[in-house]
């Protein structure tokens, strides 16, 4: 089994093979967790959809046993949008994106696929990222246009400033970033989600929009929610984020200027400024 | 705070309007929204910030700042003949680390004033900070077998670090300085007129090596390395949690810094613990009775007789032999 795709790895690989697969599998929230194997023939560039969409209409295990289909999400099939997003060989990533030829280029190799561990199963890989959306939320990650009457044309955006957000904005909220943070752990109590660590992602959405020259407005409050419990301060710096992130997005730059920043704000707070 | 979304996961993209439908409740998932009030903020959570960065401030100043001077002190039993600048010429490399160190102990425990004070502020920020720490600590679950990168890596022994130093600094305060020679193989008392002898014998469990001397020894080397470690790691990220290095490379030069900084106290830590394992104490003890002849003499002859009483007890160490 390998864990990622190394160039190394890129030797060609076996064609007409058959893989095994090995699901952990879950029948619905709180319910337990088991794992099933599958034996899954290969065609040339697939993908990890492409074998679950196998074993979907080939629900038997490779024991002979028939079960139930396995359940997963995605939704572009382009690492844009962020649904397929699962634990492949033990580590986070999009499962649209993954070839096969490159996880298990030999007969009988095996892949295991997990649901991401820091948010409550639906069902077998498809998860519940509803906390990422309440995160956002606590930064108030958007821009503040709405009224009553026509605001007018907004301010400029200078072509440098512009540029610095662009890498920002293509988060795509999949939760990679807060699958391998040691510091973003699984909370199934939703009214804890108020104080318990943002994550990478929201901190870095933070960062975009009080770089915003509009989204500026709420910049305070922005850096209140990250000075408070479960702000940027709970990030232990393992730095795990900015590796796994699809998107290159600098997230520990974005966390050290949010740093910077609730540093500036919290000692205008003491003086009262 | 609005409701909690309680659909699937939309699209950051797309705004929720506070108030409007889409932070509303959505039927036929999973989490329902909680519109219970919430509990009164406690004092960690209103004093959030500045905890988190006192704790931070407090693994630097003034705990750093001992850590250096510290082991600057200790390692002169490795360097300190060199230091003596001609006096004692008579004295070997080891002996004159001893005198050195002596010396040194010497002008700590007489000459700093309100010294007392110093070490019960020291005391209380290693409180401060290791209490604070192990709770942010129980926040986080480390994942390095499957993220076994460089940086995730530091951020468990840094964990692991605090964990076992503060066990070492309460060994080490508890025996040396408070004098709980109960928990000394070979019951050695710390005396700071005889201040590498009595060290040497703390740490080899009596004049000679003993079995428990050797596991002391050995904790004393695990204890200064992983607090080195913890402080040289803590100074990288204390630069990102205040926001002073911003860019990967910057973090990345800081890094270089960090590690300067941590092999020079790693080398003076370790070369402090050798030269005072290697000590003969028998021969440190000489060492330091001729210093407080010395000392005897040279108090006699500025001042009244008087004065060579207070020289020190010569006769003999209090610990025991
Ligand atoms: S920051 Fe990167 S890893 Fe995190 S949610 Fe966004 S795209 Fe995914
Ligand atoms: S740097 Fe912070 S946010 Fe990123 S993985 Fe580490 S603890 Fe999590
Ligand atoms: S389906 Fe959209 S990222 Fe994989």
């Amino acid at each position: 089994m390998t864990t990622a795709p190394s160039a190394a790895n890129r030797a060609p690989a076996q064609t007409g093979r058959s893989i095994l697969v090995r699901v952990l599998r879950c029948d619905g929230p709180g319910k337990p967790s088991r794992w099933e194997e599958f034996k899954v023939p290969v065609e040339k560039s697939a993908n990890v959809i492409s074998v679950l969409q196998y074993i979907a209409a080939n629900p038997v295990t490779a024991q002979g046993q028939p079960t139930t289909p396995v359940v997963w999400d995605s939704g572009c099939l382009e690492e844009v949008c962020g649904a397929c997003t699962m634990v492949i060989n033990g580590k986070v990533r999009q499962s649209c994106s993954c070839l096969i030829d490159e996880y298990a280029p030999r007969e009988g190799d095996v892949m295991t696929l997990e649901p991401m561990s820091k948010f409550p199963v639906i069902r077998d890989l498809w998860v519940d990222r509803s906390r990422m959306f309440h995160n956002l939320k606590r930064v108030k990650a958007w821009v503040p246009i709405d009224g009553t009457h026509n605001l007018g044309a907004g301010p400029r955006e200078a072509p440098g400033n512009q540029e610095q957000r662009y890498v920002m904005s293509t988060c795509m909220a999949c939760g990679c970033c807060l699958e391998a943070c040691p510091q973003f752990t699984l909370e199934g109590d939703e009214k804890k989600w108020d104080e318990a660590f943002l994550g990478a992602h929201a901190i870095n959405q933070a960062r975009l929009f009080n770089a915003h020259e509009t989204g500026k407005a709420l910049a305070r409050e922005r850096l209140d929610q990250l000075a408070g419990p479960g702000g940027v301060n709970d990030c232990g710096n393992a730095q795990n984020c900015v590796k796994v992130c699809p998107k290159k997005i600098p997230l520990t730059e974005s966390i050290a200027a949010m740093g910077r920043a609730v540093t500036v704000h919290g000692i205008k707070r003491f003086f009262g400024l | 705070m609005a409701p909690g979304f309680t659909g699937r996961f939309v699209s950051p993209n797309v705004p929720p309007q506070p108030g409007s439908r889409r932070s509303g409740r959505r039927k036929g998932l999973i989490v329902e929204t909680s519109t219970s009030p919430k509990a009164a903020p406690s004092f960690f959570e209103r004093n959030h910030l500045l905890l988190r960065r006192l704790h931070s401030l407090s693994g630097i100043v003034p705990i750093g700042v001992f850590l250096i001077a510290h082991l600057t002190t200790n390692s002169s039993l490795a360097w300190g003949k060199f230091g003596l600048r001609g006096q004692y010429p008579e004295l070997g490399v080891q002996e004159g680390g001893v005198a050195y160190f002596q010396k040194e102990v010497t002008w700590i425990s007489t000459q700093i004033p309100h010294l007392l004070l110093i070490e019960i502020t020291l005391w209380g920020a290693i409180l401060f900070h290791s209490v604070l720490g192990f709770m942010y600590a129980r926040t986080g679950r480390s994942n390095t077998s499957s993220y076994g990168y460089g940086a995730n890596w530091r951020y468990r022994l840094q964990r692991v670090s605090g964990y076992i130093g503060i066990l070492f600094i309460f060994y080490h305060v508890a025996t040396l300085r408070w004098g709980w020679t109960f928990l000394v193989p070979g019951g050695t008392k710390w005396d700071h007129h005889f201040s590498a002898s009595t060290l040497a014998s703390a740490l080899r469990g009596g004049d000679n090596f003993t079995a428990a001397g050797v596991v002391v020894s050995a904790f004393y080397l695990i204890g200064i390395t992983l607090l080195v470690f913890h402080f040289a790691n803590g100074l990288w990220t204390a630069a990102i949690t205040w926001g002073l290095t911003i860019t990967a490379q910057a973090q990345r030069r800081w890094v270089y810094v960090c590690f300067a900084l941590g092999a020079g106290l790693m080398a003076m830590g370790w070369s402090a613990l050798i030269a005072a394992v290697m000590l003969n104490p028998a021969q440190a003890r000489q060492v330091e009775l001729k210093m407080q002849s010395k000392a005897g003499e040279a108090a006699a002859a500025i001042t009244a007789p008087a004065a060579s009483a207070k020289a020190g007890d010569p006769n003999r160490p209090s610990g025991q032999e």
